[in-house]
């Protein structure tokens, strides 16, 4: 039998502070290793997986035996090709973690007496490789130091009021605590909700969009025409300043550079909305020679798992950044940042509304004062369309090194 | 078999597990494995602070136990702290799933389950489905340096289907799951899954937007289950409550937060996602009456938030895998059921929104509820389906709005999702209750 074989590989480690009332309660020591084994032949796949330490040998025996079950897969396999990147080689080790966690506590309990804070402050390693008989050869290194803490005003009966967050390469506690100060402030003071009825809401990140894109660029869906984009491909979906890229860069996503066949982006990206029109779908190799559709290198699945257009793309989805200035933008009008807004969801159709628990008043580039709750409602037409204020780098909240961004829209406010 | 330090306190729970995953696309088969895994969590705790790791070196726990025990400064008194005298010691082997074990039943006989029911999907306006079986059975094994040795299964099993609905102009994906705790109570839901598709498929095809507004809701049995989950379940868990006082008063045992019609119960015993025979620190699972009568009579604890706020243990430290430790977590919480005959409790309602299925939902101050099937009421009968983004409420408040709560009940089981706290996700849970009716909720 000629077996193509490949490999995947994920070790996690993770040194994590546990912190509860703004004190370190425990340290938790993580070292995973997790690995997968494909073998080809004939058309078909074969698969098998172990967590923790398992010989090769074992594991070609299970995925030979999978190859059985008869799943086909008559794809030719990603070859020659090799890169290796690191894109942090000076992780923290456990005592900088603890270090860092009790020198950032101890600022909070002194300063901030009326907050609690909760959740954590960890380093985290990551390897992925995937390597294959073919000569693919594949490797992700990455390290991050991550705060993630839980903010409860002791005032309140709420099981909690926001969050500082931090995720970055390098460490810069002194920049942390500086902006969180400001953020603090922002928290105590309360201010009221601006009376009009639509209002400019900036939030960070876009995961509620990109969740809804990613379903609707899916390229199955696309072909089955299920997907709210059928048969559009060409046509102008959006405001002609949305581009809408599959980003495999690491330096912004903290994920591996390749999909899960192996496939390499040129420049890790590739525009599936551009200037508002829809240029691709979402494809992995089966899906491209199914339904006669662009590759775009979109395949998904767990380390043993055949791959698939399956699964969720929104993470891997990144608007590019169209304007500059978001004080210049709002024109002395008030904005709302939008920092905590959960539960809410798309309808099939595009409709969207979603409450928001945590957000302040903002002037573009500074936090002014905490709103009360409110809800917020609109449609993606609308929000990428006639009431898209823009994608901004963002320059106004230090969430750490990794780059992220500010985007805008007019939405309807319920009070 | 461990060789634990002196002058602290240690704990190991092994967990061993076993998992099928079978996935077609429409009728061709996409992945078909079997996954073994073992993995052990270790806890030292010397009275100061808690010192974990996870593993799956299993060979190797004792290492592990010798390198927390060197982090940590031993404490002579450790046994008479507060917290480690309170830990319980059960000594038990609770093995129910040994004669159905999801591990003896073949795998091709599971793909034949689910071949069967996905043979049948004929719909026009299914353009697309895909579907997977899956099952999981779990031995663990929790010992501690107070003399713990308790070993216990968990097992269930399950459907999930989704299909891309295309009627026109109006399309969606839906899915539908069932779970089960054997593969022979999970063929017995071939026709539910059917009619459930049939219900799908219909409610996308006429589903119209709601008039976004304030409404009496009437929630089905899985509504009621995340309604109490979201709205209240995640208000009970004590982790929230200890060292804060305006939680603690504003949440005292004996005040009123609902009717006197409303009883939420948490129960680990009952068998299915959210069984929880021991939990992962050896405390026995049980029943807790969390609101008795609309009054607060009881809150869910670790054995820290039990001892922290000196009330009894309840058996609610639960951790979603090995690699983390324990935190307060439901196991199965559900509204108990009423006395009224649903006919009756909807004869009652001129207008409002009926809640069948659910997408999601979350709970803060604001709880939310993400519809996937819901329709009109109108004149005391559920007529037209709704298209709607999300339900709301307020926490504090809206318990004191339930008015109705019916004779039928039923706990309900799925897979795929399940409850996240924090980076603890997916943990499987169960719910489900009565249909449940709230005054008004804000629908968008």
């Amino acid at each position: 039998m000629n077996l193509k074989q490949e490999f995947i590989t994920i070790q996690e480690k993770e040194t994590t502070a546990r912190v509860q009332q703004s004190r370190v309660q425990a340290v938790r020591l993580k070292d995973i290793t997790k690995k997968g084994v494909r073998v080809y032949s004939e058309g078909k796949i074969g698969i098998s997986g172990a967590v923790g330490e398992a010989s090769d040998a074992l594991l070609l025996e299970q995925a030979e035996q999978n190859l059985s079950a008869g799943i086909a897969y008559p794809y030719p396999l990603t070859k020659d090709y090799k890169d290796h990147r690191n894109y942090n080689e000076a992780p923290l080790s456990s005592k900088e973690v603890l270090e860092y966690a009790e020198e950032v506590l101890a600022v909070l309990r002194n300063e901030y007496p009326d907050f609690s804070f909760s959740e954590f402050v960890a380093s985290n390693e990551i390897n992925v490789q995937i390597r294959n008989s073919e000569g693919l050869d594949l490797v992700y290194q990455d390290a991050f130091f991550n705060i993630q803490l839980i903010l409860k005003e002791k005032a309140t009966a709420n099981l909690f009021d926001g969050g500082l967050s931090y995720l970055s390469r390098q460490v810069d506690i002194e920049r942390f605590l500086n902006f969180n100060r400001g953020f603090l402030e922002a928290y105590r003071n309360k201010v009221d909700l601006p009376k009009d009825r639509r209002l400019p809401v900036f939030t960070i990140g876009t995961s509620s969009i990109n969740g809804f894109l990613g379903r609707a660029l899916h390229g199955e869906r696309f072909a089955k025409g299920s997907s709210l984009f059928s048969g559009k491909l060409g046509e102008k979906l959006f405001s002609e300043r949305v581009t809408l890229d599959l980003m495999r860069d690491p330096q912004c996503s903290l994920r591996p550079f390749f999909d899960a066949e192996g496939v390499v982006l040129p420049n890790d990206t590739l525009s599936l909305i551009e200037n508002g029109k829809l240029v691709r779908v979402l494809t992995d190799k089966k899906t491209a020679q199914l339904y006669d559709l662009e590759h775009t290198g979109a395949a998904t699945g767990a380390y043993d798992d055949p791959p698939t257009i399956d699964g969720a793309h929104g993470q891997s989805l990144a608007f590019r950044t169209d304007s500059q200035d978001v004080k210049g933008v709002l024109a002395g009008q008030p904005g709302i940042f939008a920092f905590i807004f959960s539960g809410g969801d798309f309808t099939a159709d595009g409709s969207y509304a979603t409450p928001v628990q945590i957000s302040f008043l903002f002037d573009g580039e500074r936090l002014i004062g905490k709103l009360p709750e409110f809800t917020m409602r609109s449609h993606i037409n609308k929000m990428l369309g006639e009431d898209y204020i823009g994608t901004f780098d963002n320059n106004s909240l230090y969430l750490g090194d990794i780059p992220s961004q500010l985007q805008g829209y007019f939405m309807d406010i319920v009070k | 078999m461990y060789s634990f330090p002196r002058d602290l306190y240690v704990d190991v729970r092994v967990e061993e597990s076993f998992d099928t995953q079978i996935r077609f696309k429409q009728l061709d088969l996409q992945s078909q494995k079997v996954r073994k895994e073992k993995g052990a969590f270790i806890r030292v705790f010397d009275g100061q602070r808690w010192y974990y790791s996870s593993t799956t070196n299993t060979d190797d726990v004792q290492a592990q136990i010798d390198t927390l025990a060197a982090m940590a400064n031993p404490n002579p008194e450790i046994l008479s702290h507060p917290l480690v005298a309170a830990f319980e010691v059960n000594q038990e082997t609770v093995l129910q799933y040994e004669k159905s074990s999801v591990t003896d039943v073949p795998i091709q006989e599971k793909q034949d389950l689910l071949h069967e029911i996905i043979r049948q999907i004929k719909d026009e306006t299914i353009v697309n489905h895909s579907s997977y079986y899956v099952d999981n059975k779990t031995i663990k094994s929790f010992y501690s340096s107070k003399g713990a040795a308790i070993t216990y299964d968990q097992q269930t099993c399950g459907i999930r289907v989704t299909l891309d609905v295309v009627a026109g102009e109006n399309k969606d994906q839906v899915s539908i799951s069932k779970g089960a705790t054997s593969v022979s109570e999970l063929r017995g839901y071939a026709d539910y899954l059917q009619q459930e598709i049939a219900k799908s498929v219909a409610f996308v095809r006429y589903a119209q937007p709601v008039v976004p507004g304030e409404y009496a809701v009437l929630l089905s049995p899985e509504a009621t289950g995340v309604f109490t989950h979201e709205s209240f379940g995640h208000k009970s868990e004590s982790d929230f409550m200890v060292g804060d006082e305006t939680m603690r008063a504003e949440w005292a045992l004996g005040k009123q937060v609902g009717r006197d019609l409303l009883n939420i119960i948490d129960d680990g015993t009952i068998t299915g996602n959210g069984y929880v025979p021991f939990d992962d620190e050896g405390t026995r699972g049980r029943k807790t009456e969390i609101i008795s009568g609309g009054l607060l009579t009881g809150r869910l604890h670790s054995t820290a938030t039990s001892v922290a706020l000196e009330e009894g243990l309840t058996g609610n430290a639960r951790a979603v895998d090995f690699q983390f430790e324990p935190i307060v977590r439901m196991t199965t919480t559900y509204i108990d059921k009423g006395t009224r005959p649903l006919q009756d409790i909807l004869a009652e309602m001129d207008q409002g929104i009926y809640l069948e299925t659910l997408k999601h939902g979350s709970g803060m101050s604001t709880f939310t509820l993400a519809p996937a099937r819901a329709y009109k009421i109108e004149g005391g009968k559920i007529t037209d389906p709704v298209k709607i983004s999300v339900v709301t409420g307020d926490v504090f408040s809206t318990l004191l709005e339930v008015d109705a709560v019916s004779e039928e009940f039923e706990l309900t089981s799925f897979v795929g999702g399940g409850c996240g706290k924090m980076e603890q996700f997916p943990l499987p849970v169960g719910f489900g209750g009565p249909y449940t009716r709230v005054r008004k909720l804000q629908v968008q």
